[in-house]
């Protein structure tokens, strides 16, 4: 099982570094499963490199992540989120969020999105708006 | 993964009622070795019948857009449970396996094209033209072919 | 608020639908005050494009005057009239910092999506499918625009609706597939596909320096138009004749085209007979997404050593792609939806110093309502529609 995710973040290693392990950002699925995450300088002026490898399997077992990856709420792709997540608040400030995925980018919503017009007054508490 | 709509749009749907339709009439029962007998009549009825009502239906291969398609759809279902049970009510298929099971084949080709036919929207043109000129406030052909081109030529060093 | 929801293949319906919130600090709202039906559009409207849902609002064209900002927004204040690019771009990515504002990294929270079908995720776009974000469109009243401080154009002259709106994308699309042909003076540029897209593809070339420009299409009313207002020398109607190759080469004198310009993309309606319904069928039964043609014939009649700009959007994958004419006459196959962001104000401003009227293409305006009826004339080429403008 493919157990590694990365993503490059346009910030210096010292800067990416602290804010990973700042607790505002943290990222609670990776550091649940105890993964090994390496930091490394992107070449030219691209910013630092996260990457992140998963640990052993989870409650559900081999065959409990099998069947999470399948749906496509495997562990990768959860780590992938929240690497997309970290991104995202690094550089842009904000989490980007859309009206078909008013969390952001979320695992769970890939199969069960929003349609794309705006939320109802009831839908924006749930969303964090 | 989100699933993709059904592939067969009512263009396509059209193309192949015309083949089957056709084949039924004409070389098919030869080629299913009952030429002569009563499956080759009721296969050609069948084909007749499914090109007749093909024609009159308001689908983009339709002549006389009268059946709506979606009737067309509900009649093509109906009518391929008719011809399967057809062996069976008449008896003919204790004369062999040749005086049923086409009409079973038939059959289940049909529901199965049935299953993969988006019934949704329709493929030919459905706008009511009249009404886009009444509301619209320009005027396309005037601003087709009257007044001055659009763009002045400029030297290319005012690129970007 | 109205607005134009996806309602199935080949429908759309104009819906009640909740007003659009700030959901981030770095959003705006914009009232809409006119908005276009693009070609693009019409690939969701077949149904060719998955990850449709419905209820989805359409549209990525659009412009307004701004009515509520985010804390993270100091570059606008209520009241301002803009006119919204339609990739979304964040400003901040590697990708943005480099003017590749429409592969912005940030901007699609459906990008798990998107890399399954594209290897990446690229920005996200309005009213263009989950599989760019999902964000609603710009054909209703109102609509929510992220990163606000970065996408919205000003415009501070008085210049009507109608000059700036094709600002949002057809415009720049055009003349992006002309600036990839590094056109220098005095170059022959083909473009397939005289649509909106094509039209300005050809009058930028004209600006550009181009000494002849050739337009390709099948509907006469479309080659008049390329012809009388958008400045093409020659035109071909491949309806009479579909063997385009061989007319370019006629028309260049046996060399063919310098650069050509693909601005049909995967709905392309020509191509010789056999091949053309083969390949009608495969699509129509999903064995394969995209029509080449224009791609193909593009490659094909391009002179050695030439450009082929590809700005026409296709989706998932085509047959039959000629790679042996393509590498062997060492062709540069150059493509991308638009930076938008980077040509705003190099065109807006020939625009205002008249060198350009983009309200050129511009044959139908419609009030809001009207929007099911103008799609279907716009997609079966009714009434010599050429773009069609709705006015929530």
């Amino acid at each position: 099982m493919n157990r590694k995710a990365a993503i490059t973040v346009n910030r210096s290693l010292d800067e990416v570094q602290r804010l990973w392990r700042s607790s505002d950002w943290s990222p609670d699925h990776i550091d649940d499963d105890k993964a090994t995450v390496t930091f490394a300088v992107a070449p030219g002026d691209r910013g630092t490199e996260i990457h992140v490898e998963l640990a052993s399997p989870g409650p559900g077992g081999k065959v409990g992540e099998v069947v999470e990856t399948v749906v496509g709420a495997g562990p990768v792709a959860k780590a992938k989120d929240e690497l997309r997540h970290f991104k995202q608040l690094v550089e842009t400030g904000e989490i980007a969020r859309s009206d078909a995925a008013p969390e952001g980018e979320r695992v769970g919503r890939k199969l069960k999105q929003r349609p794309a017009q705006p939320l109802a007054e009831h839908e924006l508490e749930k969303a964090g708006a | 993964m989100p699933v993709p709509p059904r592939p067969v749009d009512a263009t396509l749907h059209g193309v192949v009622d015309y083949t089957a339709g056709t084949a039924l009439m004409t070389f098919l029962p030869r080629l299913l070795g009952v030429r002569g007998t009563r499956t080759a009549r009721q296969m050609r009825a069948a084909g007749a019948a499914h090109v007749g009502y093909s024609t009159l239906t308001d689908y983009p291969l339709g002549i006389a857009k009268v059946i709506p398609y979606q009737a067309h759809l509900a009649i093509d279902a109906v009518g391929a449970v008719a011809v399967a049970a057809l062996p069976f009510l008449t008896g003919q298929w204790r004369e062999g396996r040749r005086q049923w099971l086409p009409h079973v084949a038939l059959a289940l080709f049909e529901l199965g094209s049935l299953a993969m036919t988006d019934p949704t929207g329709r493929g030919d043109y459905h706008g009511d033209v009249e009404a886009v000129r009444v509301a619209n406030t320009e005027d396309p052909h005037r601003k087709i072919h009257d007044g001055p081109p659009a763009v002045a030529p400029v030297a290319p060093a005012a690129a970007i | 608020m109205r607005a134009n929801v996806w309602s199935g293949r080949n429908t759309v319906q104009v819906e009640e639908v909740p007003d659009p919130q700030i959901l981030n600090d770095r959003d705006a709202i914009v009232k809409i005050t006119s908005t276009a039906i693009c070609g693009s559009d019409l690939h969701l409207y077949d149904g060719y494009v998955p990850t449709m849902k419905r209820g989805d609002i359409l549209g990525h064209e659009f412009m307004g005057e701004v009515v509520d900002t985010g804390r993270g927004v100091e570059n606008l204040a209520v009241g301002d009239r803009v006119v919204v690019p339609f990739p979304i771009a964040c400003g901040n990515c590697w990708s943005c910092r480099h003017e590749l504002y429409s592969v912005c990294e940030n901007s699609n929270p459906n990008a798990g999506m998107a890399e399954k079908m594209f290897g990446h995720s690229t920005a996200g776009i309005f009213g263009y499918s989950h599989l760019t974000g999902g964000y609603a469109g710009g054909q209703a009243e109102y609509a929510r625009v992220p990163y606000a401080d970065v996408g919205p154009f000003k415009i501070e002259d008085d210049l009507s609706d109608e000059q700036v709106l094709l600002l949002s994308d057809v415009f720049p699309t055009g003349f992006f597939g002309a600036d990839l042909c590094d056109i220098r003076g005095g170059e022959v540029i083909a473009v397939f596909g005289a649509g909106p897209v094509g039209q300005f593809a050809i009058a930028s070339a004209v600006m550009l320096g181009a000494e002849r420009v050739i337009a390709i299409d099948q509907y006469d009313y479309r080659l008049q138009m390329a012809l009388k207002k958008a400045g093409a020398t020659d035109a071909i109607d491949f309806s009479r004749d579909p063997d385009v190759v061989e007319q370019l080469k006629e028309l260049t004198g046996g060399r063919g085209p310098d650069a050509v310009i693909d601005a049909a993309g995967m709905e392309a309606t020509h191509g010789h007979g056999a091949l053309h319904a083969v390949d009608r069928v495969k699509q129509a039964t999903r064995m394969e997404s995209d029509r080449g043609h224009a791609l193909r014939d593009a490659i094909l009649a391009c002179r050695p050593g030439g450009i082929v700009s590809v700005v026409g959007v296709y989706g998932g994958l085509i047959d039959k792609f000629p790679s042996g004419a393509f590498m062997n006459k060492g062709l540069q196959l150059r493509a991308g939806q638009c930076h938008v962001h980077k040509y705003l104000r190099p065109l807006y401003e020939r625009i205002r110093d008249g060198q350009i009227d983009p309200s050129f293409v511009i044959t139908h305006s419609l009030e809001l309502g009207e929007a099911p009826n103008g799609y279907e004339t716009f997609k079966h080429k009714q009434d010599e529609c050429v773009k069609v403008v709705l006015k929530p």
